[in-house]
């Protein structure tokens, strides 16, 4: 059988086996072994359990269950309510305050959690209901959430980047930097856009939007409770980027340093508390590694049955120029983005895309932000929109449609992000270039 | 089968609590390793290690507990159309798919963990770790699942609804 055949029998068992609903890990496990034995005979089944672990052989992974630590700590005290609502009242005279006031919240809050779904949540649990108060459309408040949380993965800390990194062997440390330039970025553009927005449909009669006053006494009282953590995001970026410590080291420290943050600032340090933050720490951690572990398999079968070299010879026959095949890439991403979630989007394909990125000749971190947006865009748009779920959950009177369409201009930003970047790859590559010499 | 559901279910927390201890002993080296490394400028020689093989074993042998909790992550774009019906028979489908790869699982792990034991293989590094105290962890962690994954089949023929806790 040629390997591209045999690559199309993998990919459609691979779907077909998802598709019932098993659990990642195991499905892509099952695939990996039933293919590996029956073409390489059962002498090979030793291997199975041998690269199982061995796909948990790297100590970049130990950031994960790190960075989750900071991330659910701060998660479970009141930081994000207090994190919005200081700068809603340093926004508050701005046209669309509110809603700029809730991106900025989850892009800080984004630098110190490195998932989506815990920035949508954090943020939204307060900042939809307060919006829809105020009178700003279902559309926006939720729309402007669910996009704001998926800067948790593009501004460092990032757990997407990390497993880019992992599963690529680029440098975490390198990949966390570049991310900073394009977070921002991406940032100003959903602002500018809640801006410009709001003032059109105001003009219109269409947003009527209360504005709350306050006092100046009242925006400088409420800056104690945040500036800790703002210190522990700069701090753990300054330690990271002034070469005192690798990311390994840095996620330790931030998640210590996390946890005695929410015990003072908060004054929560009753045992019980801790153990259901490790607790939930455990959970997520367990659900990515044993991906992790899996797709690592799935990888080694794949590259030994000589389907990711086939694949890749393909595209790039396929592809007349560079970009074209950067185009191919990121629909294929996006397309993947409608069945997978991001982590195993990124473990399942970035075996086979790295290679063609790297023969291609570009730049892997550079790549690496590239496919974090596209991840992006994956988690506000349906069907597995993880986003979009963490929203439903919130606000469970708002229609799905309403959601989505919220989300949709946000998720054509991230696309225009995409291409700026393509056309000025040095947003994110001068940073961990200057940074790192 | 309600009885068995239970066992099964503590055995999974059991084996949850062993996994959340595993990450705490990680998260604890790793900053007394950067301490160590950092203040007082010593080198260290079995953290990397620790750290490593602690959070495999806490992976392996919390996957139970997470799928007891339902928080393996899948695909459900098919499963959410479906009805009632026909969901119960996919999540068959996916429970009997699990134990057949978990058979295997099993089987290779306790290999290589035999394997491991009977030669006395340790790590070539100054610890000089038995690498079964680790592999260990893997068929025990495959056992563990295809009975959770039973109880999940039982679960699904008796509705039966674990009770809300934390632990």
């Amino acid at each position: 059988m040629s390997p591209l055949l045999l690559s199309l029998y993998i990919i459609g068992a691979t779907f077909i086996i998802l598709f019932t609903g098993i659990p990642i890990a195991f499905g892509l496990a099952l695939v990996s072994t039933a293919f590996f034995i029956g073409i390489e005979g059962i002498g090979r089944l030793p291997l199975v359990a041998e690269q199982l672990f061995n796909g948990l052989q790297d100590f970049g992974i130990v950031t994960i269950p790190m960075f989750l630590l900071m991330g659910i700590a701060i998660a479970a005290s009141p930081a994000g309510k207090d994190l919005y609502s200081a700068l809603d009242r340093w926004l508050n005279r701005v046209p669309g305050g509110l809603v700029l006031s809730n991106l900025g919240a989850c892009a800080i809050f984004a630098a110190l959690c490195g998932s989506s779904p815990a920035t949508c949540a954090a943020i939204g649990k307060m900042g939809i209901p307060e919006m829809r108060k105020r009178g700003y459309s279902d559309e926006l408040s939720t729309g402007t959430i669910a996009a704001g949380g998926t800067l948790g993965i593009l501004i460092p800390p990032s757990i997407t980047m990390i497993i880019y990194g992992i599963s690529t062997g680029t440098s975490i440390g390198r990949l966390f930097i570049a991310g900073i330039f394009p977070g921002l970025m991406l940032t100003g553009l959903f602002m500018l856009w809640a801006f410009v927005f709001v003032r059109f449909s105001q003009g219109r009669g269409r947003e009527k939007v209360a504005v709350e006053t306050y006092t100046w006494k009242q925006r400088i009282e409420i800056l104690p409770k945040i500036l800790p953590f703002i210190f522990l995001v700069i701090g753990v970026l300054y330690v990271l980027y002034g070469g005192f410590a690798t990311p390994n080291e840095a996620s330790a420290v931030g998640a210590l340093f996390a946890m005695i943050l929410v015990a003072i600032v908060y004054k929560m340090y009753k045992p019980k508390y801790f153990w259901d933050i490790f607790s939930e720490t455990m959970i997520e951690s367990v659900m990515l590694l044993l991906i992790i572990a899996a797709s690592s398999l799935f990888a080694f079968v794949l590259s030994n049955l000589y389907v990711t070299q086939s694949i890749a010879k393909e595209l790039v026959a396929i592809a007349s120029n560079k970009w074209l095949l950067m185009v191919y890439i990121n629909v294929f991403l996006i397309v993947a983005g409608f069945f997978l979630p991001p982590v195993a989007s990124i473990l399942m394909t970035a075996p086979i895309l790295y290679p063609i990125i790297v023969a291609a000749g570009f730049d892997p971190i550079w790549f690496g932000v590239v496919v974090t947006i596209n991840m992006e865009i994956g988690l506000i748009h349906p069907p597995v929109g993880l986003n979009i779920f963490v929203i439903q959950g919130i606000a469970p009177d708002i229609k799905l449609s309403k959601i989505l369409w919220g989300c949709l201009p946000y998720a054509l930003l991230m696309i225009v992000q995409i291409i700026i970047l393509c056309a000025f790859p040095q947003i994110a590559t001068w940073l961990p270039s200057y940074v790192m010499k | 089968m309600i009885k068995f559901i239970r066992f099964a279910h503590s055995l999974s927390r059991f084996s949850g609590a062993i996994s959340t201890i595993l990450i705490i002993t990680a998260v604890l080296v790793t900053t007394e390793m950067v301490f160590v490394r950092k203040i007082l400028n010593y080198s260290t020689t079995w953290h990397t290690e620790y750290i490593i093989f602690s959070l495999a074993a806490a992976t392996f042998i919390g996957s139970p507990y997470v799928l007891m909790k339902k928080k393996h992550v899948s695909v459900d774009i098919v499963t959410h159309y479906l009805s009632a019906r026909a969901k119960k028979i996919l999540s068959f489908l996916a429970a009997f798919l699990s134990i057949i790869f978990l058979v295997v699982f099993f089987y290779t792990s306790l290999e290589l963990f035999l394997h491991a034991w009977n030669k006395n293989l340790r790590t070539p590094t100054i610890w000089n770790f038995p690498l079964w105290k680790v592999y260990i962890f893997m068929p025990i962690s495959a056992l563990l699942l295809i009975i959770q994954s039973i109880a999940d089949i039982f679960s699904t023929i008796c509705d039966y609804k674990e009770p809300e806790s934390n632990h």
